[in-house]
């Protein structure tokens, strides 16, 4: 008995470590749970329908073997001492690949380091914060293994501002959330609005607190002030005690905003006061071209859901997957450094479900975080809240993303 | 310019309302064992969300109303119970840690439960504003003006027109009398926190609509009540009211005229100047130490 119960134990050691050495280890990592999770969850199943197709297909030829994603997942929860234990646990790993992930920015400052330190390749997405990367050209790091798949909020102030000057404003109220979030969204608008050529007055500037209601006082100032839009910085139920209040004071202006706005707890809670919102988008979960379908049908049928709580989140971990996935390829290695160079210059495109990645990212310069950030203002859309979903905010986005989708496959 | 005036102060005195409501809660608990649930914030959020599950379960607003009001009171006597009646028995201050420690909790069970997601809480009462003068008002806002003004008015009446109403007042004024007189002290106690807890349950199912239902709903809702159950006094059921529609009608204000980043200051500013200089409160009796 006990000699059998040896054996057991020894083929099972030996085919966990045949299995190891078979097999590419990435880490996904995110808040999976609570108030972020809609982004993390989206996230994560984003990844792992990327990781199915991959796994189905045979896995990624390294060297002579066929190589399978092997997937570690960690909660963070959101709190950045949970996400700093996390990044201390992966980044001990000998034969950790890379690691995928994280919602929020604050985990991202406190995390990140460990992997830095350790020269752990890291794709972070959805986390847009400006300071996830600015962390690393403040600090002047020469290397740096942190690399970003998501339109971060320079790019969305930008855009947000934009699209008022484009909709023919000229006096639009700002409101922003008192949190670091909040206030740097605000000041990433005003240099914005400078830098576009002052076509905008901003007539109110005013904030609010996590967990307020009433929002009477800020939106009357606005309303009184003549504002013809509000543009704003903040997070989900906030958001929407705004627009309804709006609606309440009866302060006709479109919501122009962060990408938080298409979170599922703005929409839900605001109902039809959130028609019309706008805000910038990498995803929107209608399906204009094939890819697109597939996946979104594809997401559907594994999570049995209408809807995908957070579509940005998910097209982005599904194409992080694929961008990690073409590095391994090309390193013919699982081994993270080595991952981390063929990233920096990735000489075959990727097929996304954003688009097609052409060399997202280059070798890191510490004057220009962009060298490491895969979004650009082309591949961002401004997505409006219609009815409970998002949908395309300009047709001019629609059409350019299906003509850009055909004249790839045109080439081909 | 008017107009603005009176939206903001209607604006704000509507969530003064909410906040009196709750204060209320401390102050019915407070008048007859000198012991305050500091976990009011948190009945109110879980008996929101478990009014929210009841609807969910497709029943109608109307008898989802009982039903919420139910477990408000049956969440009041466990406080009660496993909270307060020992330490009280033994007149430590025991419960002050004890509401506390019940109410955090019922934060952990709330979010193990429900996630900690902010949901809506679907109601039948129209969200459309009507206009009065010129002022927007939702009729789910006069709803909740209602609501708080014909609970208070039920409770004081029932206190005051009933004979068990009156054991209440009677251990409120003097409760060593009021127990040689034949009343037991124990259950008009519990008495007390069963109506703090519909109390609360009210404040829950009346304030969801607007503020959406999560386990931190009350978290901000509950300093401010019991700043306003301080500023009054915790003697007064009639002084949280004013004190509530005061203070509500001053943050709205305060924060149009002066900028949203002072919201929160003329609460505070109103709470330190009411511990400097009435302690009671302003609607609280003068203590008359006898030695």
């Amino acid at each position: 008995m006990k000699k059998r119960v040896l054996t057991v134990l020894l083929a099972g050691l030996i085919t966990t470590q045949a299995y190891a050495a078979d097999s590419i280890k990435i880490a996904i990592t995110g808040p999976f749970s609570g108030g972020s999770a809609p982004m993390g969850a989206s996230m994560r199943d984003g990844a792992k329908i990327a990781i199915a197709e991959i796994n189905a297909a045979g896995g990624i030829k390294v060297g002579a073997k066929m190589m399978k994603f092997e997937v570690l997942e960690r909660d963070d929860e959101a709190k950045n001492e949970r996400g700093a234990l996390i990044a201390q646990e992966l980044a001990s790993m000998s034969d950790l690949a890379g690691v995928i992930g994280t919602v929020n920015t604050g985990v991202c400052l406190a995390g990140d380091k460990h992997y830095q330190e350790k020269g752990i390749t890291k794709i972070i997405t959805p986390a847009a914060g400006s300071a996830s990367m600015t962390q690393w050209s403040k600090a002047k790091v020469k290397d740096l293994s942190i690399f970003r798949l998501a339109a971060h909020d320079g790019i969305q102030a930008a855009m947000v501002v934009e699209e008022a000057i484009n909709r023919k404003f000229t006096k639009v109220a700002m409101l922003y959330d008192s949190t670091n979030y909040g206030v740097s969204g605000r000041d990433d608008m005003v240099e914005q609005v400078k830098k576009q050529g002052n076509k905008l007055q901003v007539v109110t500037s005013d904030k609010f607190n996590i967990g307020d209601k009433d929002m009477t006082a800020q939106l009357l100032r606005a309303k009184n002030a003549g504002a013809q839009a509000v543009l704003i910085w903040g997070i989900g139920p906030e958001l929407a005690a705004v627009a309804n209040g709006m609606a309440k004071i009866g302060l006709k202006a479109p919501l122009i905003g962060g990408w938080t706005l298409s979170m599922s707890n703005f929409i839900d809670n605001s109902g039809k006061n959130g028609n019309g919102t706008l805000m910038p988008q990498t995803f929107i979960e209608e399906p204009i071209t094939p890819k697109a379908k597939a996946f979104i049908a594809a997401y559907h049928k594994a999570y049995n859901v209408k809807r995908i709580p957070s579509p940005v989140s998910a097209a982005q971990g599904y194409d992080a997957v694929f961008i990690f996935a073409a590095a391994v390829k090309q390193a013919q290695s699982t081994d993270t450094k080595k991952i981390k160079l063929a990233l920096e210059d990735l000489k075959e495109p990727v097929q996304g479900v954003i688009t097609t990645w052409k060399k997202p990212f280059t070798a890191w310069n510490p004057a220009n975080e962009e060298t490491h950030e895969a979004f650009r203002r082309e591949q961002v859309v401004m997505g409006m809240v219609q009815d409970g979903h998002v949908i395309f905010g300009n047709d001019a986005d629609r059409k350019r993303l299906i003509s850009n989708a055909t004249s790839v496959k045109g080439k081909k | 310019m008017d107009h603005a005036v009176i939206q903001l102060i209607v604006s704000g005195a509507l969530m003064g309302l909410v906040y009196a409501l709750v204060a209320y809660g401390f102050q019915l608990t407070y008048a007859t064992s000198k012991s305050i649930n500091f976990g009011q914030g948190e009945l109110v959020m879980l008996s929101a969300f478990v009014s929210l599950t009841l609807t969910n379960t497709g029943l109608p607003y109307y008898l989802m109303i009982p039903g919420g009001l139910l477990f408000g009171v049956i969440a009041g006597l466990f406080v009660e119970r496993a909270g307060v009646r020992l330490a009280l028995e033994q007149k430590s201050e025991g419960w002050i840690l004890m509401t506390i420690i019940l109410g955090l909790f019922g934060i952990s069970a709330a979010e193990n439960i429900w996630g900690r997601d902010d949901r809506p809480f679907p109601t039948p009462i129209p969200t459309e504003p009507i206009q009065f003068f010129g002022v927007s008002i939702t009729p789910l806002e006069i709803s909740v003006a209602v609501g708080v003004v014909l609970i208070m008015v039920v409770i004081e009446l029932f206190k005051r027109k009933t004979l068990l109403g009156k054991a209440f007042e009677a251990v409120s004024a003097d409760r060593d009398a009021a127990e040689l007189m034949g009343i037991s002290a124990t259950r008009t106690i519990m008495l007390s926190y069963g109506l703090s807890g519909l109390v609360a349950a009210l404040a829950g199912i009346l304030v969801s609509p607007i503020t959406t239902v999560g386990p931190t709903m009350a978290s901000a809702l509950v300093l401010k009540a019991f700043s306003v159950a301080v500023v009054a006094g915790l003697e007064s059921g009639f002084g949280v009211v004013i004190v509530g529609l005061f203070l509500g009608s001053l943050e709205s204000l305060t924060s149009f005229y002066v900028g949203s980043g002072w919201r929160e200051a003329p609460g505070l500013v109103l709470l330190i100047l009411a511990l400097a200089i009435r302690p009671t409160g302003i609607f609280g009796k003068a203590v008359i130490r006898k030695v």
